[in-house]
């Protein structure tokens, strides 16, 4: 995340919660998968934004955004995670009917 | 054939007996390619069950209880892989864990809600009349992401693979005078398209209205 900085007195570090801080972002790094939702020539916008807004619990105007540029780009990054909760995501865009995959994040 | 509203509670469309039987037809269609056997009238068919298909495609019939252990290769039928498509377009080992972990279930899921509009349109709704196709509010999702299976396997057929070929089907229907199977399929596509157009326009107005105060601000 970064950003944050201290000035003056730092103070010491607790060895044992950091140590355990950081183990979990770098899991958490690891892990970093992304569901992607392809565009195609069937689905209507219409459809498309309601799933977005109804299963991922996006607002409407963040559910439009991500519609468009699946339309528009031909692909869009819907949702992010591990693995296993990305595996979660595209099977339910495959019975919505949409089709999404899942990649490791970053690649 | 007359768009979705709301009335009573539920969200109501009007098909004529002819339109209850081509779309009928289409939905039992698409249950058989999916493995289902064929939807009989009468009481729904039990047939040779949901997972039919997918035992033949490797002779190792899969249960709800049991796991695959061996890989489950992609339909041949582009239009039933769109209906159960590759999870990764570019890593196989992804794609073929995932197929084999998840397709048996996500085609039964399909098969069943095929069969439950099959026979909302073959039955109709008791207490309404005939022409009327009833939704019930929490079934909505299911018919509309069933709305878009048919017209999923109906676009395969009709070769719209790109965003100018569905805009070019859709201009033809309205000078369509061919008598021809092409154009029987294309009037059936826009007709669903429409219909379910106006089925997600009174979802969404209801969604809407479930959650006020929701806005720019919770993005």
């Amino acid at each position: 995340m970064g950003g944050r900085t201290y000035s003056g007195d730092v103070p010491a570090p607790t060895a044992v919660p950091d140590t355990t801080v950081e183990a979990d972002e770098a899991t958490g790094l690891a892990d970093a998968w992304v569901t992607i939702v392809w565009n195609d020539p069937v689905n209507l916008m219409s459809y498309v934004t309601y799933v977005f807004q109804t299963y991922f619990r996006y607002p409407r105007e963040k559910a439009e955004r991500l519609m468009r540029q699946v339309h528009q780009e031909g692909r869009a990054v819907v949702s992010t995670g591990n693995r296993e909760a990305m595996e979660v995501d595209v099977q339910a865009m495959h019975g919505y009917g949409l089709w999404a995959t899942l990649q490791r994040g970053g690649e | 054939m007359r768009a979705f509203r709301r009335q009573k509670g539920r969200y109501v469309a009007r098909m004529d007996a002819g339109e209850r039987a081509v779309v009928a037809s289409v939905v039992a269609d698409v249950a058989e390619l999916l493995g289902a056997g064929r939807f009989e009238d009468g009481v729904p068919a039990a047939g040779p069950g949901p997972h039919a298909g997918a035992g033949l495609v490797d002779g190792a019939p899969a249960g709800p209880w049991t796991v695959r252990t061996a890989p489950l290769p992609p339909p041949d039928d582009p239009a039933v892989r769109r209906l159960l498509p590759d999870a990764s377009r570019d890593d196989p080992e992804v794609a073929e864990e995932f197929r084999r972990l998840t397709e048996d279930d996500l085609r039964a899921r399909k098969v069943a809600r095929l069969r439950s509009l099959w026979t909302a349109l073959v039955h109709g709704e008791p207490g309404w009349p005939d022409d009327a196709f009833v939704v019930a509010p929490a079934s909505a999702d299911d018919v509309a992401a069933t709305l878009t299976d048919l017209r999923l396997v109906l676009a395969d057929r009709l070769e719209i693979r790109t965003d100018a070929d569905s805009e070019a089907l859709y201009d033809s229907l309205a000078t369509a005078a061919e008598d021809d199977v092409r154009a029987y399929l294309a009037s059936v596509y826009g007709a669903l398209s429409w219909l379910q157009e106006s089925l997600l326009a009174v979802m969404l107005t209801a969604h809407d209205e479930r959650r006020p105060g929701r806005g720019p601000s919770d993005d």
